[in-house]
């Protein structure tokens, strides 16, 4: 009889007295073997190829939020683009380098899946913020993958239920007159926020603009701050009112 | 027995330089609602499948525009498009989502989308 895993693991620690070497991974979850299995019989039926699947991977690693922040930050400094990303986000993208019809790899739309984009646009006295509820739908052709915690069930469930307590998690406390407006994509529009320029950038560039409108300004869980260009690391906090089911 | 010939990549076909849901425009006749009427999400049996959240059944929004044509999701899933609807952004107020939503914080609202058989006049 082969060996079984578990006799290989155990052989391997008394090889190596009390200290088992650590696994190479710590865990694959029931959706990668999922995406595995589908992936290698659609390799198999002839869908598309191993080495089709590497360079749509690799394009879909290469994106990132960047062409979102120079969007912000044209919409910042011309009223009429601001006019068209308010109403057109696909066109408008156009003018940051993002075809969200055309895009690579299928031509309509993914790896977004959906196309049709929304910008929406803060004032002082409403502030929106992106979750999916359903799963974690994003505008990723304009802002690349979506961060880990973006993608976690405790943001997802508790950004709708709880936004000014998760807002605080991420640092963001805003005053009560201010109306949080929380947008769950969870069908074919993706969304994106422009947040509002902030007081001591008068002046600036559209360049400089660009490097403070980070993806958490984007996603809506910060405000541009002059001097911040990375996002802050999220603090992990247990819930405070954790989730009974049945409501 | 003779299948009927299912073509699986209609979709692609359909979609492909035009984008999705923008292939689908014009193909659900007049919009029912328009900005700013009431509308109430209706709670329907979702046996195998929906994007219509359980958090907002039976609530009472504002609709904010009508956004694009589509299948519904109950339909898309078991890829019949045949069907489009109209879809629609709805914004509602915390508190009507949440009953117990802090007073202190009485403008906080969500902004949400519905197929059109999700929704009645409020």
């Amino acid at each position: 009889m082969a060996k079984t895993h578990s006799d290989t693991k155990k052989e391997a620690a008394h090889k190596h007295g009390d200290h088992p070497a650590a696994p190479m991974v710590e865990e694959v979850s029931d959706f990668e073997i999922l995406e595995m299995a589908v992936r290698e019989l659609a390799i198999e039926k002839g869908l598309f190829t191993a080495e089709d699947h590497r360079r749509w991977t690799e394009y879909v690693h290469s994106l990132g939020p960047l062409p979102a922040a120079r969007l912000a930050a044209k919409a910042w400094l011309d009223p009429e683009f601001k006019k068209l990303a308010l109403t057109d986000g696909v066109k408008a993208s156009l003018a940051v380098g993002v075809d969200w019809i055309n895009s690579p790899p299928t031509g309509f739309g993914t790896p977004s899946d959906y196309c049709n984009f929304r910008v929406l646009a803060d004032t002082p006295k409403l502030k929106h913020v992106v979750v999916c509820t359903l799963c974690s739908c994003y505008p990723r052709p304009i802002l690349g993958q979506s961060p880990e915690w973006y993608r976690t069930p405790n943001y997802r469930r508790r950004l709708v239920r709880w936004p000014r307590q998760v807002l605080s998690e991420f640092g963001l406390q805003l005053p009560p007159d201010v109306e949080i407006r929380i947008a769950d994509s969870n069908q074919k529009t993706r969304y994106m926020v422009l947040p509002v320029r902030p007081a001591g950038t008068e002046g600036w560039t559209e360049d400089e603009l660009a490097e403070i409108v980070t993806r958490d300004c984007l996603i809506g869980v910060a405000l541009p701050k002059p001097g911040v260009t990375s996002n802050t690391k999220r603090p992990i906090h247990p819930a405070v009112h954790p989730l009974h089911h049945g409501h | 027995m003779n299948k009927p010939h299912h073509d699986r990549t209609h979709h692609a076909k359909k979609a492909t330089g035009i984008g999705d849901p923008q292939c689908f425009k014009g193909e659900a006749g007049p919009a029912k609602f328009k900005a700013g009427d009431r509308v109430r999400v209706r709670d329907l049996p979702d046996i195998f499948y929906t994007r219509c959240q359980v958090y907002t059944r039976g609530a009472v929004g504002t609709v904010t525009m009508a956004v694009y044509e589509s299948p519904p999701a109950e339909d898309e899933a078991w890829d019949n498009t045949e069907h489009p609807e109209w879809f629609y952004s709805v914004a509602f107020r915390q508190k009507d989502l949440w009953p117990d939503y802090p007073d202190t914080y009485p403008n906080d609202t969500l902004e949400t989308e519905f197929s059109e058989r999700w929704l009645e006049k409020a």
